[in-house]
């Protein structure tokens, strides 16, 4: 039977660089495991951790609250100090601890970084500060919901789901909605052709207008417009642009450190528990790229990874069974359709529609690999993906061999 | 003053799902157990607005379909992130073939941006 050790002391001080989803989980995590030092965590922005999905939808649309988006329970708070607004500079691997920007060395006996990433953006030229925005975090979504929506022409940059988010929420605001993509259907290469058209149709049916498939390269202001270009020479007018395409780890401070990052990417580099290779370092979220995920058999950068792997670190420093990777699991909310996909969608040679139609919005797809099933994928099917998830689930190793 | 309301038959239940009642106010979610149990729990769960009536039951308990919480059918509890908050739970009573509720009188848990208006 295998014996598990502890990776952390029990008693030691627990230092957590990033307050964000994985940041919150490894701290819970480690409590939950029995953990009894002190634990720190550490964040750029001012707030606790606060959970991002609802940055480009209920959010951004001010259904919610900054209260509401808090992850930790305000009834039960995790006993962990948060420090707000202290921006990691450098890590230093003897004495082991973090300088942060305003001078100070957070000593630690374990380190998890946990800085998630930053937002990819587009070049801009012309003659003053152009309106363009990101969605990340929650100073960026504040700033696109205080801009007026009514009758504003927003052109969307990127054809994934935070693009497509964005663009349902700005439709139900009153923009006019264009969205510039690489794929006439957007999110065919990665969900396959139905999703791929149902998506698109989703859009247009609200009123949506999608540009010629190409590539976004600058937006150029002058006194009284903006225009967005593109690499096959349109040029689109927007009073708003919205850049959703990709995002980078936030590992800028890490270079020159003794930890190892992705070449192209500079992703943390880890194995499958998080550890980073340099003793009492261990990583997780979208800062880092484990070794499952190096190999592609997991994905990078979803919600439900994010939580995982902070689980799975938090087990390991405690010298419990880690709880076993499951089946990926992701998520959007365009209008009222709910779209949910679990598996292993990459590895399909094969899409079928199992019910539903592509106009209908309510799309039920399978994902097969040499005629075994591998994903799935629903339109408002809440149902059948919770079914699919439960029937796949890999239970505690724990519970396994009890 | 406390009502007892017929809700559905106990033909419309199917072992180990949920059925949503939408002619109350807010929906509530009638389960009938794989051990032959029958149970009534508020239908959206506490975190976001989601159909419980559509989540997966083990265990006397129902895992809500977008997340992992899970909230217990005897007595509303959540056992885990994202959903914090309990939902109300209403008791059940079979007469032949009719199931009837009786509403719990505490306020509601609904999630941000759902009203009872």
């Amino acid at each position: 039977m295998t014996s598990y050790i502890a990776g952390s002391p029990t008693e030691g001080h627990l230092l957590i660089i990033g307050a964000g989803l994985a940041g919150y989980h490894a701290a819970r995590g480690a409590r939950e495991n029995g953990h009894t030092g002190p634990i720190t965590i550490l964040g750029d922005e001012s707030l606790p951790a606060y959970d991002r999905p609802a940055l480009s939808k209920a959010f951004l649309s001010g259904t919610v609250t900054v209260q509401d988006l808090a992850l930790d329970d305000p009834d039960h708070p995790l006993d962990v100090t948060w420090i707000g607004g202290s921006s990691a500079v450098e890590l230093s691997a003897s004495p082991l601890g973090v300088h942060t920007a305003d001078g100070t060395f957070h000593m630690a006996d374990t380190i998890i970084i946990v800085t998630g990433a930053q937002a990819s953006r587009l070049p801009f030229s012309g003659t003053r500060n152009p309106d363009v925005y990101v969605i990340r975090n929650v100073d960026d979504a504040m700033a696109l919901r205080g801009c007026v929506a009514e009758g504003k022409k927003v052109a969307v940059v990127g054809g994934g789901f935070l693009a497509l988010e964005a663009a349902s929420t700005w439709m139900d605001r009153g923009a006019e909605v264009t969205v510039v993509a690489g794929e006439a259907n957007p999110g065919t290469a990665r969900l396959g052709q139905p999703v791929g058209c149902a998506i698109r149709a989703l859009h247009e049916q609200r009123g949506v207008r999608f540009a010629e498939p190409s590539r976004a390269q600058e937006v150029e202001t002058d006194e009284d417009s903006q225009v967005l270009r593109l690499a096959d020479g349109t040029r689109i007018e927007a009073d708003i642009v919205i850049c959703a395409i990709g995002a980078t780890p936030s590992t800028a401070w890490l270079r020159g450190s003794a930890l190892t990052l992705e070449p192209t990417t500079a992703a943390i580099l880890c194995d499958d528990t998080g550890f980073t290779g340099v003793p009492g370092v261990w990583a997780a979220g979208d800062c880092a790229q484990w070794a499952s995920q190096a190999s592609g058999i997991r994905p990078i950068g979803h919600w439900q990874e994010a939580v995982e792997q902070a689980g799975i670190v938090a087990a390991a420093l405690t010298g419990v069974p880690p709880a076993p990777f499951q089946e990926p699991y992701f998520w959007s909310e365009q209008y009222d359709v709910r779209i949910q996909a679990a598996g292993r969608l990459a590895q399909a040679d094969q899409v079928q529609i199992l019910e539903g139609t592509i106009e209908g919005g309510d799309l039920l797809v399978s994902y097969l690999k040499d005629g075994e099933e591998v994903g799935i994928l629903g339109m408002n099917r809440l149902r059948e993906i919770k079914r699919w998830r439960k029937l796949r689930q890999i239970k505690h190793r724990a519970a396994l061999a009890a | 003053m406390q009502v007892s309301l017929r809700v559905c038959s106990l033909q419309d239940l199917e072992p180990g799902e949920g059925l949503r009642i939408e002619s109350v106010t807010p929906p509530i979610a009638v389960f009938l157990t794989e051990e032959g149990t029958v149970h009534a729990v508020d239908d959206t769960c506490t975190h976001q607005d989601a159909s419980l009536a559509a989540g997966w039951v083990e265990d006397c308990r129902v895992e809500c379909p977008l997340h992992e919480s899970t909230f217990s059918l005897l007595t509303g509890e959540v056992d885990q992130p994202p959903a914090k908050k309990k939902v109300r739970v209403h008791e059940v009573q079979i007469d032949g073939d009719d199931v009837y509720v009786e509403l719990s009188q505490e306020a509601p848990n609904l999630p941000p941006g759902v009203t009872t208006a």
